[in-house]
């Protein structure tokens, strides 16, 4: 394989100008003292100061900005009425539109991680059909029931290091503190959104003056609250790492900052990206696409959700990528599904209303969407017996794109970003 | 008033089309005191009523109305057991868009349904309530009634009560008094009336802050414990707490109140028997009047079944 | 532009009150009732009841909206408003007479002759008109026109009456 010599990128950590040699390198090599490995990297130098061998592969990337490709903690794939290969294939190709290398993909009816032909063909088709990386979260229980524990040490011979039942909250307390215990040991992360069921039972968004207009009922930011207290104190007790999914309210934060200021070990919280930007009015007049869960709240919460970000209680930002048909959608706001779809946009919808609005800084983001998902998941080569490391991307700032149904890869359209124009494109893989 | 195909919330219509359906509601009473209770506006026109929910009341008012104006009237029938076998609107509406129906007149118990089957169909969609959002044809004849009796319905005030959480029938008649410029408020056990911040309407919870708001009408919702799985409050309270009681109907036959309901009325629960002998009950009012805001709806509504295409 | 005045009006309808008042003997015992249709021959009816009311041959005023009876409800893309009849007596025998502005197609009396037999069976029912504009589409012809207009370039025609437009003329 030949040299390719990126001249003049920004490095996105620093602000500074570099250049650098792709290839020809035996180990990674970290750059700065952002302590970032960068597999393929073999010399790193000051902007001008490197020499490029005439006929020489060379991408010059003034002005555009260099930063590890993202990876996404919260996806789930599945494509009601498609293929598992066709899913698997629609979302590898969105999260590299996207800026996303990897992603954990949550169990969902078409992929019910509960055992391990299941994780095996998922593998199979994934290295097959996959452009990005897609480690499976298994299942707290069997069939996402909430009743009887899947078979942990199984799903970890086959690299599983996430459990989630995807949202939902296992209705017994018992079975999932006797879960946690036994997962404990085999060092398994529980990955569990703060709810309370009986308290969100039939409502459909967030208690507020859209849902009064709307009629619609409302769920109590206090279901969720209630929830994480609840999960963080089931976790401490069985000494499990916990990783709490998808917070939504101001409160929830402060939950989990207290907790992680107490001391509490292995815990770690994300915050979905379409809860840092939208809020029930997006819902307006019964708009599908913003039906989401938890439900989209109050401004107040955006912001405390984002000081969460910057300050480190909230970890990773996550897509939480749901696709749903448009057919589906199209129905009532009781009766369709909830969930956004994101990854086709993570990136330049992150630049576009978070970076350059000046909220998050490139340092941030790189911890929240690179660094920190990465080291939850561990992503692991099992064939290669080496972890996974993240490759790098380019984004251009400068360049526009109008999201439109036609330039989304993964396969439906309950995108939010649907109809608006977005700042950035991404270059990933690097050398493409 | 500008062409409108449907009829979904009372937020969707402008000033000026609510005054034209109110003034037209008027003339359409009118034809109730001929010998010949018919008018052929609608002749030859075809109206469904598509009701999910059971509703005598309601149904019957629209096929009255419907009648009056010479449409012909088809009750489609939705069994439960096709709602559960989980038959999706949308195949409702392919059925319904096949039987060229120029009226749909429908009722659901999901938030949202009509504007659904609106956005889908040629056919004029008139909302006869939708889970808790909006009952605008109700909100027609209340402000009708109320015009009727005291005049204009602004500069009155008009408390409702009850389980204002679940209500249709509080928002939309909420929502056209205070656009024909009354003052309204709403009063009812504490976990069933929102917060003012999501209202912007005054929050009571007792019977003697309304009597120091000093209200024209006394408007009260049906108790509706079968829409509430856990219960909300203790049933038991309610009348006393809430109702219309013999003591509280003398204050308000001194204070010269009026007293409305939607209908059908639980005596004993939100209004004590004798209540309903008051001189100011203006409930049978809200009856009549509402086969007159029915068809003054219909008859301002244009399907678009008739354009070709 | 053409315009009959004021005066030429009040003589019109001195006329016209006079035309009824001979009619009275051809009447017989038939009561009479002056109905006009809204929103302009109701005006008129009203005005030319208190010219017989002051000659001394009382007759009934009604006024009807024929809104709800037009045949081209379909054909436009919103509803007129409506606006309330007011026949407060059956037309059971009555000798009718149908009162509006402007006649032209037809079509406004056609609909209005349905609406007064819903309130009975009038003895006979006569059509007068202030102004005729010409155009007929159905066999329906007026019994007094108080202004011949059907030469003039008609379709223009435009009548205003003082309680509702401020002022009392025609132009055409």
């Amino acid at each position: 394989m030949t040299n390719t010599y990126i001249t003049n990128a920004t490095w996105a950590l620093t602000g500074e100008k570099i250049d650098l040699r792709m290839g020809h390198g035996d180990e990674p090599i970290t750059i700065h003292r952002d302590g970032i490995a960068l597999p393929g990297i073999s010399k790193v130098t000051p902007a001008g100061e490197m020499q490029v061998p005439a006929g020489a592969r060379q991408i010059n990337a003034e002005g555009k900005i260099l930063l590890p490709a993202l990876f996404d903690l919260h996806a789930t794939i599945n494509i009601d009425g498609h293929s598992k290969r066709e899913s698997i294939y629609r979302a590898g190709q969105a999260a590299n539109r996207g800026g996303v290398w990897g992603m954990l993909v949550m169990p969902s009816r078409g992929f019910v991680f509960d055992n391990a032909a299941t994780l095996d063909s998922f593998d199979d088709a994934v290295s097959q059909r996959s452009l990005a990386t897609m480690v499976p979260a298994g299942c707290i229980t069997e069939g996402m029931k909430g009743e009887q524990q899947a078979p942990y040490n199984t799903l970890a011979a086959r690299g599983v290091t996430i459990l989630s039942d995807s949202g939902n909250m296992p209705a017994s307390l018992l079975m999932l503190h006797r879960a946690m215990k036994y997962a404990a040991e085999m060092e398994l992360t529980f990955a569990i959104r703060g709810d309370v069921p009986c308290l969100s039972h039939n409502t459909y968004m967030h208690p507020s003056s859209t849902s009064y207009l709307l009629g619609l009922h409302g769920t109590p930011a206090c279901a969720e609250e209630i929830g994480i207290e609840t999960i963080i104190r089931l976790a401490k007790d069985a000494g499990v790492r916990l990783h709490v999914q998808t917070v939504s309210t101001a409160e929830g934060v402060e939950i989990i900052r207290r907790a992680k200021a107490a001391g509490m070990k292995g815990l770690t919280a994300e915050v979905a990206l379409h809860h840092l930007l939208y809020t029930h009015e997006n819902v307006g007049d019964y708009d599908t696409t913003f039906k989401t869960v938890p439900p989209l709240r109050e401004s107040s919460d955006c912001a405390a959700l984002l000081a969460g970000v910057k300050d480190g209680t909230i970890d990773c930002i996550v897509t939480d990528h749901t696709p749903c048909l448009p057919f589906a959608k199209k129905q009532d706001f009781v009766s369709a599904p909830q969930g956004m779809v994101g990854l086709d946009t993570f990136l330049p919808a992150i630049y576009t209303h978070l970076v350059k609005p000046g909220k998050l800084s490139w340092a941030e983001v790189v911890r929240a969407c690179c660094t920190a998902p990465v080291d939850i998941v561990n992503p692991y080569d099992r064939e290669e017996d080496v972890p996974v490391a993240a490759p790098l991307l380019l984004f251009s700032p400068d360049e526009q794109q109008l999201i439109t149904a036609d330039s989304l890869s993964c396969g439906t359209t309950n995108n939010p970003m649907l109809g608006s124009t977005l700042s950035g494109t991404v270059t990933l893989p690097i050398n493409r | 008033m500008n062409p409108r195909k449907d009829l979904i919330t009372i937020n969707s219509l402008s000033d000026e089309d609510i005054r034209t359906i109110l003034a037209s509601t008027s003339a359409m009473k009118d034809i109730f005191t001929k010998s010949v209770k018919k008018v052929p506006a609608l002749k030859g026109k075809s109206v469904l009523t598509l009701f999910y929910e059971p509703s005598t009341r309601t149904r019957s008012s629209f096929e009255v109305a419907a009648h009056r104006l010479s449409a012909d009237v088809t009750t489609f029938t939705v069994s439960t057991s096709s709602v559960v076998k989980g038959e999706s609107v949308h195949d409702t509406i392919d059925t319904l868009m096949s039987m060229k129906m120029d009226y749909i007149i429908v009722r659901h118990k999901n938030s949202g349904i009509p504007a659904v089957i609106a956005r889908h169909c040629k056919a004029a969609v008139i909302n006869a309530g939708d889970g808790a959002h909006a009952h605008p044809s109700q909100a027609f004849l209340d402000a009708f009634t109320i015009q009727e009796k005291y005049g204009d319905v602004a500069g009155r005030r008009v408390v409702i009560i009850g389980d204002i959480l679940h209500s249709r029938v509080a928002r939309s008649t909420s929502t056209i008094l205070r656009r024909l410029g009354a003052q309204v408020a709403y009063m009812g056990p504490g976990p069933l009336v929102p917060p003012r911040q999501h209202t912007g309407i005054p929050r009571f919870t007792n019977w003697e802050q309304i009597f120091e708001w000093k209200p024209d009408v006394i408007y009260l919702l049906r108790v509706q414990n079968e829409r509430i799985d856990t219960p909300f409050f203790p049933t038991a309270d309610y009348h006393a707490a809430f109702g219309v009681t013999e003591e509280r109907l003398r204050r308000i036959d001194d204070l010269n109140l009026s007293i409305m309901h939607p209908g059908p009325v639980n005596r004993g629960v939100e209004i004590c028997d004798t209540a309903m002998e008051y001189r100011n009950c203006l409930i049978n009012n809200q009856v009549e009047n509402g086969i007159a805001a029915r068809m003054s709806i219909l008859y301002h509504l244009t399907p678009q079944t008739q354009c070709h295409d | 532009m053409p315009t009959i005045s004021k005066d030429d009006i009040e003589r019109a309808l001195e006329a016209w009150a006079d035309h009824l008042l001979q009619g009275r003997a051809a009447r017989g015992s038939a009561q009479l009732a002056i109905v006009g249709i809204v929103s302009h021959g109701d005006v008129l009816a009203r005005r030319l009841v208190q010219r017989l009311t002051a000659a001394g041959c009382p007759a009934l005023y009604g006024a009807i909206d024929i809104t709800l009876y037009r045949d081209d409800l379909d054909l436009r893309g919103n509803r007129p408003a409506l606006r309330s009849s007011h026949l407060p007596f059956s037309t059971d025998d009555l000798h009718l007479v149908l009162v509006d502005d402007v006649l032209s197609t037809g079509r406004t009396a056609r609909a209005a002759l349905e609406v007064l037999w819903e309130y009975g069976r009038p003895a006979r029912v006569e059509m007068h008109c202030l102004a005729d504009r010409g155009g007929r589409q159905l066999p329906i012809q007026p019994d007094y026109v108080a202004f011949d207009l059907t030469s003039a370039a008609a379709d223009k025609v435009q009548v205003h009456l003082s309680e509702l437009d401020g002022s009392d003329d025609i132009t055409y």
